[in-house]
């Protein structure tokens, strides 16, 4: 959405953007849901090392004799307790949010850019070709991810993989570091299958939209398909998608902690917010801030992230002023 | 809506309050619910969903314990110690070179459909078990019945003027007659006349192996060759009720081996009636203490017990419902919602176990023959370097790693203690004697097998990477991380332990190796392969009572070790043992040759498995045995709640009068012997 | 409409065989066989398993004789479980996978309806942000969470409800509610947004205008309008509830059609992984025309040509 301004002209969408930006921080809620959203990133971003630089502890830190540290309740020095091996949770809480919040930016970010333009295409050009691209939506839907991830792990994880693929694993993912490499395929596979479903979403809405009497006269006044559809057909659909993207973060995530649960997801001792909960639900009954902690975590985000997304949809419909 | 609002903080504290009570409520003396059920049906988790009902076919052990209470065999498990009890043998008798068994069998054995059971119907199933066709997981079990191997993987003996051509007659040595065992028949004497070479039915590999030996070559000139037949593996009926079974080289542990379920009996009427679909609820035909009753998969296989059974006086429930479950924690709900009596060993996840273990009346933690170790890949550097190996070795603590698993003891060697105690003793005297050789004392020796973090960052420096003290700890930067991982299969405890011994190594060598979590079938196939480079995660439980099921991992060029070892001077002493009748004299040469391979460390040892389940305390005659199988006829539902199991920690040596009558009088016939 | 409905009722066909062609192109891809265990196969043993299955045929052979089966629609005999044909266990499976997602959905839908709809009719207000919070936790508390909490509270603390395993209505609850959830929150989100936008549309001012009660706008007209996004989510939810969910089986020990599907890929149990894809794919295409037709019917702007 933020480019959008550099592809229309300056002036004119200045205004706009200027006016939704000013609405946004009228709405208290989107504002305090944008600073936790701020300081949650700069937390998950410097944490891990002040963390680590204040008291030694890391995400993959177990102490010498772990049976005296495991599973402690929070206390000065572990402000979340520690973990089954004794680990420090808020470390791991840090360091997990890195991997959830990239999970959900990246499939959030590909849902947008490659769903939001291939629906509006594909609903508004309509006949044949809406045809052909909703049945390849089809069909890559109806293709088990999970094979997929499988897959793509074997082929690009494996040391015995040929030598380009093994080469753009260590630029993507870090020489040394092969636990990371995989959570790239991660991101890569979670993109590949987020999009579907914002794209059919769109594709309804722009259904219902291009035959409207605005789509009409622009048509009429000659206004190109592709000024048709950035310019006066993807900003109509802005509300349902905003609303959309902000289900899609949770639901990455929770599907990042599944594949996480069947061993195909973010590799140990790296932990993510879902592998976290995963980890603490069994505790539950004994050692509940296993649970409580990282999920609080996870549920503060997501909730600042929603108060956002409402706030934006209401600051960028361009109705809201009637009201 | 302040009556809405009432009422959402009235569930709030309501669901607080339960939980709270819940957290505090463990002075309870039994885990969750607690009553006899009212039908005398054992309701049991069995694991996964089994593979097929057809004991030729699948290997593992939850279909194992399956087929435990639909087939019988010649011997059953003994429910404590699993060493062989008779089943449709009443007796056997061991030939003079423990290569020959004869067995008698009672004459009261049925099938579930009223067909007597006889010799021939052994023989059929053992020629069915190792038939190509039948493509058996598990054949290799019973390579030991002379000619198996050959028939199974479908072999050609060597035949010229009528006769076969025996090994002694390539090498030109004295033929080895078998002293004879048992009535003397044309059969047996053929099988005893030396043993005959087999070659590969396909003419182009047949070919390669005939070029190596041009002793062979000569005698192959002219020969036919003919395919090895189900006629001729060693197992003959001598008469309806006596059944003879030859093998190829001596073991004393072949007997205890009959219990598995590649040597349970199947139905020859039934299989060659229905094909495969014989294991169908409505065709299948069994001849054990239970018979089908009812099998939906992936909910429940349910078994009656039945009246044909020969011992079916002694059957004391009157079914068993085994319910494929895999999730731990969904078993363990099961459970304390009282929606089971039992459950498959491993069933306890590790954050369970320290509530669970209080239930001391419930609680089965023994050892089990089943270690955990770290596979090294000794084909790719830098693990093809002993040193490097010895410091990884020397870098984990055993001791502490059990401690953090909860269940499981320290593991120093190849085979685990407390298994076979007339080993272990074995192996301790073995041991002395290298250390008095060494002229180590105690602590000295313990160390050096053990953990010893100094002389593993010796051992890596010496192997060129040099370990060098940085801040407070230690630091190895030119070891290649970049390609070497810890590939472990998904799982919860495989995680736990890679993540320890990850911290471990990263303590004690400065070396933070990567961690590989695997789907099952990728694993195994880099594992198999040898694909990975590092280590890789193994687990081994032993197919049978005897240390070689252990030492046997690293044997021959095609082994299940994981690490690539292959060395013939290891191979060697493992033979001479096996060929070794005095069994005391067999266990100092087994451990030899344990102490031979455990100088080249082919694996980082870690821990002996714990058997970790749970049973109702009224639930009898169910044994925390090194394998958990159970043989069902012993298992009884005791309704009065003073005779209940107390304190199972006892409970392999104390005495259930009622399991031990029972026992006495089934192993009776074989103590006549 | 009528051509339109036959033209993708006719495409549905090829269309599955597509998917079941690239997914068996991503078996043969995955590492490992349905043969493969700890124990390593004697190499003739193998031979023998690779000739009977025909694997030792060349891949264009083995894929004519899979696709011949799929087409026949004898989907063959599952690799892992000896003669139990893919039919068959599809046939045995599907009802209990269905009567929990269908009992699923229902729930869901009413209950994400019924807030998604009160909560637009008063934006802003106690109810809206109440009940849109307990969707965003619906939303964020993963099934494997959920799942265990409801059993710590209703098995074992409560003591109303048995903790797993299938057998009566009261076993049901549980499942059915912890599958519910995240697709109410979905629902009743979409239902906010979608609502939020008729409302505010020029035919509802007509409507209120003429002054039809608030009653006749909100079910004749609203509630048509505002359901688009929710009817496209319907599609492919409802097909993956039919077709089970893995952690919820995995959960409650129900043998549903979700856990065999998992296990049947990562056992490489091709036939079986190809059926249970055939079968999904088409609910999958069948479930987006029904969405498509339903779009046609809720909003009388969407035209096909």
């Amino acid at each position: 959405m933020n480019e959008l301004p550099k592809t229309g002209k300056v002036e004119k969408g200045a205004s706009l953007w200027r006016d939704a930006w000013q609405r946004l921080l009228k709405n208290r809620l989107a504002v305090f849901g944008l600073v936790v959203l701020i300081l949650m990133s700069t937390a998950v971003i410097v944490g891990p090392a002040i963390i680590e630089w204040t008291t030694g502890y890391t995400y993959d830190f177990i102490p010498d004799d772990p049976t005296l540290y495991r599973s402690m309740p929070p206390s000065a020095a572990h402000w979340m307790g520690t973990d089954d091996a004794g680990r420090d949770i808020f470390a791991r809480v840090l360091q997990g949010g890195r991997i959830s919040l990239l999970v959900g930016i990246i499939s959030t970010a590909v849902s947008l850019i490659v769903g939001v333009t291939y629906g509006s295409i594909a609903g508004y050009l309509g006949g044949r070709i809406d045809n052909v691209m909703m049945r390849i939506v089809d069909i890559l839907y109806a293709i088990p991810y999970i094979l997929i991830v499988i897959v793509l792990l074997a082929v690009f994880g494996s040391s015995n993989s040929p030598a380009w693929i093994k080469w753009l694993a260590a630029t993507v993912g870090g020489e040394g570091n092969q636990g990371l490499s995989q959570i790239i395929l991660l991101f890569f596979a979670l993109g590949l299958v987020s999009w579907l479903t914002m794209a059919r979403v769109v594709r309804g809405q722009v259904l219902s939209l291009k035959n409207q009497d605005f789509i009409l006269a622009a048509r009429a006044t000659g206004v190109r398909v592709p000024g048709i559809i950035f310019r006066h057909i993807i900003p109509n659909t802005l509300g349902p998608v905003i609303v959309y993207a902000t289900l899609t973060v949770p639901s990455v995530m929770l599907t990042e902690a599944f594949l996480s649960y069947l061993g195909l997801g973010v590799q140990p001792p790296y932990a993510s917010w879902g592998s976290l909960a995963n980890d603490g639900i069994k505790n539950l009954a004994i050692y509940p801030w296993q649970l409580i902690f990282p999920g609080l975590t996870m549920a503060l985000t997501l909730f600042s992230l929603n108060f956002l997304g409402d706030g934006l949809r209401d600051a960028l419909d361009p109705q809201t002023r009637k009201f | 809506m302040k009556l809405n609002n009432r009422s959402v903080v009235g569930f709030t504290a309501l669901v607080i309050g339960s939980f709270l009570i819940q957290a505090c409520g463990g002075a309870s003396q039994y885990f969750g619910k607690t009553e006899t059920p009212r039908d005398n049906i054992l309701r049991y988790v069995s694991g996964s969903e089994p593979e097929s009902l057809d004991p030729h076919v699948s290997s593992g052990q939850p279909e194992a314990r399956i087929y435990m209470a639909l087939f019988d065999g010649l011997v059953e498990y003994g429910p404590k110690d699993l060493q062989p009890i008779p089943a449709i043998a009443k007796s056997w008798e061991t030939g003079p070179g423990v290569d020959t068994f004869i067995f008698h069998l009672r004459d009261n054995a049925r099938w579930s459909d009223g067909k007597p059971i006889t010799a021939e119907d052994f023989v059929y199933s053992l020629r069915r078990g190792f038939a190509p066709e039948t493509l058996s997981r598990t054949a290799s079990l019973g390579y030991f019945v002379k000619y198996a191997e050959a028939y199974n993987s479908g072999r050609v003996f060597v035949r010229k003027n009528g006769r076969y051509i025996t090994g002694s007659d390539l090498d030109g040595t004295p033929k080895k007659q078998r002293a004879a065992f048992g009535p003397d028949t044309e059969f047996d004497r053929s099988l005893r006349d030396g043993e005959r070479i087999t070659l590969d039915a396909d003419p182009k590999k047949r070919e390669k192996e005939i070029e190596t030996d041009p002793k062979l070559r000569a005698a192959a000139e002219g020969a036919e060759f003919v395919p090895v037949s189900e006629n001729d593996i060693g197992v003959e009926a001598i008469d309806a009720y006596t059944l003879r079974i030859s093998l190829r080289q001596p073991a004393p542990f072949f007997v205890g081996l009959l219990a598995h379920q590649f040597f349970r009996l199947v139905p020859r009427h039934a299989i060659e009636r229905y094909g495969k679909q014989w294991t169908r609820p409505e065709n299948i035909v069994t001849c054990g203490a239970f018979k089908m009753q009812r099998y939906v998969p992936y909910n429940v296989l349910a078994v009656t017990r039945d009246p044909m059974y020969w011992d079916a006086a002694n059957v004391h429930l009157d079914g068993i419902e085994f319910y494929p479950v895999e999730e731990l924690s969904t078993i363990m709900n099961l459970y304390k919602g009282g929606q089971i009596d039992a459950m498959l060993n491993h069933s306890v996840p590790s954050s369970w176990i320290g509530d669970v273990r209080q239930y001391k009346d419930e609680y089965l933690n023994f050892a089990e023959a089943a270690t955990a170790y770290y596979s090294m890949n000794m084909t790719k550097p830098p693990f093809n370097d002993i040193r490097v190996r010895r410091a990884f070795q020397l870098a984990v603590d055993r001791k502490a790693l059990s401690d953090f698993r909860k269940v499981t003891k320290p593991l120093n060697d190849i085979t685990p203690d407390g298994i076979f105690p007339d080993y272990d003793r074995a192996r301790a005297a073995v041991a002395d004697a290298s250390r008095a050789k060494a002229g180590l004392s105690v602590e000295e020796w313990d160390r050096k097998h053990g953990v010893d973090p100094e002389a593993a960052r010796r051992s890596l420096t010496e192997a060129g990477f040099p370990v060098i003290a940085e801040g407070n700890g230690f630091a190895c930067p030119t070891f290649p991380t970049d390609t070497v991982s810890l590939t472990f299969n998904t799982n919860e405890n495989n995680r736990a332990v890679a993540e320890f011994v990850q911290a471990q190594w990263k303590k004690n060598l400065g070396v933070t190796i990567p961690l590989k979590s695997q789907e099952f079938k990728t694993f195994l196939k880099d594992r198999n392969e040898l694909n990975y480079v590092g280590f890789a995660q193994s687990l081994w439980s032993g197919d049978y009572m005897d240390p070689f099921t252990f030492l046997g991992l690293h044997y021959a060029k095609q082994n299940d070790g994981g690490s690539g070892f292959y060395d013939p001077k290891y191979d060697k002493l493992l033979d001479d043992a096996n060929n070794e009748l005095d069994p005391q004299k067999r266990y100092e040469l087994l451990a030899r040759a344990e102490a031979y391979v455990m100088d080249q460390l082919p694996v980082v040892t870690l821990t002996v498995n714990a058997t970790n389940w749970l049973k109702k305390p009224y639930v009898k005659g169910m044994y925390p045995n090194p394998g958990t199988l159970h043989a069902w006829k012993f298992v009884y539902i005791e309704t009065d709640r003073s005779r209940w199991d107390r304190d199972v920690e006892g409970i392999m040596t104390g005495s259930d009068a009622r399991v031990d009558q029972q026992l006495a009088e089934l192993t009776s016939s074989q103590r006549g012997q | 409409m009528v051509r339109f409905i036959i033209k993708r009722i006719l495409l549905i066909i090829p269309m599955a065989l597509l998917v079941v062609t690239l997914t068996w192109g991503l078996i043969r891809m995955a590492p490992g066989t349905f043969y493969s265990s700890e124990k390593k196969l004697p190499a003739a043993i193998e031979k023998n398993i690779r000739e009977r299955y025909g694997l030792d045929k060349p891949w264009y052979a083995q894929y004519g004789l899979m696709m011949g089966n799929v087409i026949s629609g004898d989907l063959g005999i599952s690799l892992k479980y000896e003669g139990q044909a893919v039919n068959e266990i599809i046939g045995r499976h599907l009802p209990y996978s269905a009567i929990i997602g269908i009992a699923a959905y229902l729930l869901a839908l009413a209950v994400g309806l019924a807030a998604g709809t009160l909560a637009a009719l008063r934006q802003n207000s106690f109810f809206d942000y109440a009940s849109m919070s307990v969707a965003l936790l619906g939303l964020s508390i993963p099934a494997f969470v959920l799942g265990p909490l409801l059993v710590l509270l209703f098995s074992f603390t409560l003591y109303l409800l048995p903790p797993a395993r299938w057998g009566g209505v009261s076993a049901l609850v549980l499942p059915v509610v912890t599958l519910a959830a995240v697709y109410a929150a979905y629902i009743a989100r979409l239902t906010r947004a979608g609502m939020l936008e008729v409302l505010r549309s020029d035919y509802i001012r007509t409507a209120r205008a003429k002054g039809l009660s608030e009653r006749t706008i909100l079910f004749r007209h609203a509630l048509r309008g505002g359901l688009i996004p929710v009817v496209s989510f319907t599609g492919p939810a409802l097909a993956g509830l039919l077709a089970g969910t893995v952690v919820v089986e995995k959960v409650f020990a129900i043998p549903g059609l979700g856990n065999i599907f998992i296990q049947s890929i990562f056992n490489r149990d091709e036939p079986l992984t190809l059926g249970i894809v055939a079968f999904i794919s088409i609910l999958i295409m069948v479930f987006n025309l029904a969405v498509d037709i339903a779009y046609g019917f809720l909003d009388p702007r969407i035209r096909y040509e």
